[in-house]
């Protein structure tokens, strides 16, 4: 049995409590024990290092100080704005040691700061620590002929120092991932570029403009749905698509969910324990693809120039 | 037109570049990041370009534009540029700069991106943790805009994606320990 | 007694600077063997020569001094001062007080002036000790190795050999020609490459002071300038050139098709193969590692079509020697992976692909026979969008260098794509437009006006696909807008890198390359075709990218200055090595061991004067010997004298300070 710190974040109960729910039943059917951290607080997301400097360190360490205590080696982090924060703090106290003893004053009661605790996202872990192999051999019920975009989003493997994870440009995990459950992840050129975030609230126009692009190249590149790894993303993609749809006069469609909520699907849970209502957009539709094996596409005929340069002799 | 040469040092230049650990000076205007930005369409200037301005020490027009309050911080361009500039923290470096020099934008949409961050701030102080609704609810007010998303929420509220009440950390007053203990640090530096 | 003179410069402002250089002067004066301490402003001139001639003279000094910058820069110069004056040359000291003291210790002017006057005192003091010591004469090899058989190559070997040098050319592959012979036209003329190429390439094969040794390497070089020996690995090519007459019946039969480097990869050849219609020499070599004979001992067709019964598949590789008293070194140059650019989708989208490709495809003996095609469907595109700096001035992708030749090329692609497809649009984007050469602008005004290329100044940030075209984003920083090109082909300007063995053979031939694998000249700016290691000569692109005309200005260059190594039947050479006081030496040996050169051998001399017994005593070799003096460190019985570094000259620097 694995023990893993965990760090659900402050969607984990709210907006995003399909991906946790998800999240702990996988984690069991794969022998892990997840520890939540005792006393957590927000990671101060955007809004905390968008506006201010020591505040926007300290509101992390604090997490990472309690998460030290609970002597794990690794912390999962579900929620990537949360896990960029986290991680992205981590990095930048540990080369400023003379940073980190003053932003650790701030925190009074919880103690002093080692930076001990490795940071993992909770996609990194899987594919990582638990590896495909693994998971493969807890599929119950393949997801062949679900055909999938992979949607990583832009803090995932981005920036490259901090996330060492992956590709920051055309990332494979999640692919990889999807296509140990049985389903087939499709060519995804948007598969990095950001939702808009947390632009969510304040500058809506801007989600629905950027999350509109990538829904529509998701729906050209053939996917049944989107599936991603983080809170906001889901949401920007979720529920701002109906908004999106009426804004650009076009039907989408396209549901998102999240990839444990697939991983809990293939390991053989049962429809109801994914929390499909929560979606805005109805999921039903695209899992009934399950089991639907499509033909081979058609090769590209090629003109009788190239047929004969491929085969000529100088 | 901009008349140069006559300040006699960039100190708008060494500013940015200390509080950023970048150095602007390196950026050689080849546009990569412009066309990665995904929103430098609706930045008043995009990154190459604030980063001339920066090169040139034109502080005001830094400060008024929109850009570095459009920034996502995707670290797209800085995953791209050919010169590794982190050119985020060089946004973020202009922000707190203009923070700091007590600089208001008159931009409205900068007005209500920041004032989001101001009251997702307070809802950690008060709570440890975000609450959503009362969130939504005081920008909505704050911003004027008393209905917007209003026809998300009843089916939010439903589905469970937004909670009526909210969740608190024990130790909420460690927070707000902690957020004094930061003001201060910021204020003796 | 000795009677020494000390001149001691300013150096502009190098050394008086950071210098107090009258007290220098005066605290030599101080000393007791000093006859004269003077200063002048720049002592390597005219003036400061005539200055150093005339006080030996009317000082009658023995020995020099001269504190000034380092010996590697103007020693020749003032020991020639000493000759011209009626002294030894050798009984010249420079003591370096710019290196050593004023340009490394700038902040601290009184300590740097102590210093300065100590090293002085310490030259003086060594300079007591001088010997007269005359240059050596070591015979010279008049023959010339160049390792490379591209346009570089070529053209030193063609120069060399009409001034009556035997040249040895050597090409790993089977055909020289190089990179040359894959370009379609050259810029600024659009003269057909292989045209103005293969007159050179026969010139090679029948020029009667050229041995052309094609499929080969080189892989020992032993000696020194005047005197090297080269040991070569001659392929096995399994066909008998001297019986072959390239009907090219083998080629037709071979069953095996393997994919055709000269045409990067975009069509296929046989195992059997000469690598393009022009090759010199026109012989096919068997592909080792893909022929099935050779591999698995089934087919043998070739054999069995080969009228001249020219294949032998029994071959082994051969190793030859030849001694040459230089070395050319003409490498060429390769094309950059653009993997790392996932950005772009490199390596996923087919119809993405390389200048070299293009290239290729729009030479009129091409795979693709002179018209450009999508990879992934074969059509002719419509919409070209070429991308410079591929690679190059990227610093994330670690290459900071220009390479030089892709601006002008990426131009020259423009003209030919609208001259083969005359309803195609070229769009290129770039960061800067580098045409320096002569006649270079107004090609790149030709392929604007000309052909209404859209030019977009700005990086492309990403390439994704939209059915079946690619998408091309950037930004046109000129009318500051973010822009999309619907592209059928995408053609990337990959970066020049140096050949992939370049390190290797660097080490092998004891010369320095650089971080990137360019070999590295002697000084970038007045010895741009030399290497610090003498006799050894470097053209074209292994030294760093560059184009057509400059590539043969440094071969004609490389050859020149071995024409200048080879003027004389002997060439002199420095006399500060090492010799052995067969009286002292114990024949142990350790010198033989520890030489890095190989210059120290045993010989067997008489145990005593009319004696028959023998007893060994090391031998040094002073043509080989560079003085590096690891031999006199090591021996025991203090058996070694090396002229310039004596024991007494030694203690005596050291007793003086």
């Amino acid at each position: 049995m694995n023990k893993l710190t965990y760090f659900p974040g402050c969607s984990a109960h709210g907006t995003s409590e399909e991906f946790d729910h998800t999240l702990k039943l996988v984690m069991k059917t794969l022998d892990v024990q997840l520890e939540e951290i005792p006393d957590w607080n927000c990671c101060g997301a955007t809004s905390a290092h968008v506006m201010t400097e020591n505040l926007a360190l300290a509101l992390p360490m604090r997490n990472l100080v309690l998460a030290e205590k609970l002597d794990n080696k690794t912390m999962g982090i579900a929620c990537a704005s949360c896990y960029s924060r986290m991680k992205g703090t981590k990095k930048h106290l540990d080369e400023n040691p003379e940073l980190t003893k003053k932003i650790n004053s701030t925190i009074i009661d919880e103690g002093e700061y080692h930076g001990t605790i490795d940071i993992k996202s909770m996609l990194q872990y899987c594919f990582e620590e638990i590896g495909l192999e693994t998971i493969k051999s807890k599929v119950k019920k393949s997801l062949a002929g679900l055909k999938v975009a992979c949607y990583y989003g832009c803090l995932l493997t981005r920036p490259k120092d901090v996330t060492e994870f992956d590709s920051p440009e055309y990332p494979m995990s999640m692919d990889l991932l999807m296509e140990a459950l049985g389903a087939k992840a499709v060519e995804f050129d948007y598969k990095t570029e950001c939702c808009g975030a947390s632009f969510s609230i304040s500058n809506t126009e801007v989600v629905e403009a950027l999350s509109g692009k990538i829904l529509e190249v998701a729906k050209e590149s053939g996917a049944h749905l989107i599936v991603v790894a983080c809170p906001l993303c889901q949401s920007n993609l979720d529920m701002r698509q109906p908004d999106i749809e009426k804004h650009t006069k076009t039907q989408i469609g396209l549901p998102v969910m999240y990839f444990t909520q697939l991983m809990a699907l293939a390991f053989g849970f049962p429809e109801k324990e994914l929390m499909l209502p929560k979606h805005i957009v109805p999921v039903e539709e695209a899992l009934k693809n399950i089991g639907k094996i499509e033909p081979e596409p058609e090769k590209i005929k090629k003109t009788k120039k190239a047929v004969e340069a491929e085969s000529e002799v100088e | 037109m901009i008349t140069l040469g006559l300040q006699e040092k960039n100190t708008f230049l060494e500013a940015v570049n200390k509080k950023s650990g970048a150095n602007v000076l390196e950026c050689y205007q080849c546009g990569k990041c412009v066309s990665t930005c995904p929103v430098s369409g609706y930045m008043d200037f995009p990154p190459r370009e604030v980063m001339q301005m920066v090169k040139l020490g034109l502080k005001e027009e830094t400060y008024m534009a929109n850009s570095m309050w459009f920034c996502l911080t995707c670290s797209a361009c800085s995953g791209r540029c050919p010169r590794q500039i982190d050119i985020p923290a060089v946004m973020e470096g202009i922000r707190h700069l203009a923070i700091e020099e007590n600089y208001h934008s008159n931009n409205k949409k900068v007005k209500e991106i920041t004032r989001f961050h101001e009251i997702f701030l307070d809802m950690i102080r008060r709570y440890g943790r975000n609450y959503e609704l009362r969130m939504m609810a005081e920008f909505n007010i704050r911003t004027r805009n008393l209905f917007k998303d209003m026809h998300l929420a009843p089916k939010a509220l439903l589905k469970g994606k937004i909670t009526l009440g909210h969740e608190s950390t024990k130790s909420a007053k460690a927070i707000q320990k902690m957020y004094k203990l930061a003001e201060k640090l910021e204020k003796n530096k | 007694m000795a009677r020494v003179g000390v001149f001691t410069c300013f150096c502009g402002a190098n050394i008086a600077d950071f210098i107090d250089v009258h007290q220098v002067v005066e605290s030599a004066k101080k000393i007791k063997e000093v006859k004269v301490s003077v200063e002048y402003k720049y002592m390597c001139s005219d003036p400061g020569q005539q200055m150093i001639r005339e006080a030996i003279i009317q000082h009658r000094l023995t020995s020099v001094v001269v504190a000034a910058c380092s010996p590697r820069m103007h020693e020749k110069t003032f020991r020639k001062a000493l000759l011209d004056a009626g002294l030894n040359p050798y009984m010249l000291e420079i003591a370096n007080i710019r290196e050593h003291s004023s340009w490394v210790h700038q902040k601290d002017k009184k300590a740097a002036t102590e210093k300065a006057a100590d090293l002085i005192r310490m030259a003086v003091a060594k300079s007591i000790a001088n010997e007269q010591l005359h240059e050596i004469s070591v015979p010279v090899t008049k023959r010339a190795l160049v390792i490379g058989g591209g346009i570089a190559g070529i053209q030193a070997a063609l120069d060399i050999a009409d001034a009556r040098i035997p040249v040895t050319l050597i090409e790993r592959s089977s055909s020289i020609g190089g990179r040359m012979a894959q370009l379609d036209e050259t810029f600024p003329t659009l003269d057909c490459s292989q045209c103005i190429l293969t007159p050179k390439m026969v010139d090679v094969a029948s020029h009667p002071y050229i041995e052309l040794i094609p499929y080969s390497e080189v892989i020992e070089l032993d000696g020194f300038v005047g005197n090297y020996k080269a040991k070569i690995r001659k392929k096995a090519s399994y066909v008998n050139f001297s019986t072959c007459t390239g009907c090219g019946a083998c080629t037709q039969k071979c069953p095996v098709k393997v994919p055709n480097e000269f045409n990067m990869g975009i069509d296929k050849r046989k195992a059997i193969y000469t690598p393009f219609p022009q090759a010199v020499p026109n012989k096919p070599v068997i592909d080792a590692e893909h022929c099935t004979m050779l591999t698995k001992g089934k087919c043998g067709i070739c054999a069995k079509v080969c009228e001249k019964g020219s294949i032998d598949y029994k071959m082994v590789d051969e190793i030859i020697e030849r001694e040459v008293g230089a070395v050319v070194v003409a490498t060429g140059y390769d094309l950059w992976d653009p993997k790392p650019y996932e950005e772009y989708g490199v390596g996923r989208y087919k119809d993405i692909i390389t200048s070299l490709e293009f290239e290729r495809m729009v030479s009129a003996s091409g795979p693709t026979n002179g018209v450009p095609v999508r990879p992934s469907d074969g059509k002719v595109p419509k919409n070209v969008v070429f991308i410079k700096c591929i690679g190059s001035r990227d610093e994330a992708k670690g290459i900071e260098y220009c390479s030089k030749i892709c601006c002008m090329y990426t131009a020259k692609h423009a003209i030919l794509l609208h001259h083969k497809v005359h309803d195609s649009h070229a769009y290129i984007f770039y960061m800067d437009i580098r045409a320096a050469g002569k006649g270079y602008e107004e090609f790149v005004k030709r392929a604007q006006v000309e052909t209404a290329a859209t030019y977009l100044r700005g990086r492309v940030s990403k390439i994704y696909k939209k059915g079946d075209k690619l998408m091309v984003r950037g930004e046109d920083a000129q009318i500051g807008q973010v822009v999309e090109v619907e592209a059928d082909l995408v053609v990337l300007a990959t970066a020049v890198v140096p050949y992939k063995e370049n390190p290797a053979l660097a080490r092998l031939l004891g010369i320095s390359y650089d971080k990137y694998g360019y070999m590295s000249e002697a000084h970038p700016k007045l010895r741009p075709v030399e290497t610090a290691k003498a006799g050894i000569f470097l053209a074209g692109c292994t030294q760093a990218p560059k184009d057509i005309p400059d590539t043969v200005a440094q071969a004609s260059a490389c050859a020149a200055k071995v024409c200048g190594l080879f003027s004389g039947d002997t060439m002199k050479k420095d006399p500060m090595i090492s010799t052995i006081n067969n009286e002292n030496c114990t024949g142990c040996q350790n010198c033989v061991k520890v030489c890095p050169y190989g210059a120290i051998v045993t010989e067997e001399i008489a145990l005593g004067h009319g004696s028959k017994e023998l007893r060994t005593v090391a031998k040094i070799n002073e043509g080989v010997c560079q003085g590096c003096g690891s031999c006199v460190a090591i021996c025991r019985s203090m058996s070694i004298h090396l002229a310039g570094f004596t024991d007494p000259q030694i203690i005596n620097e050291i007793v003086s300070i």
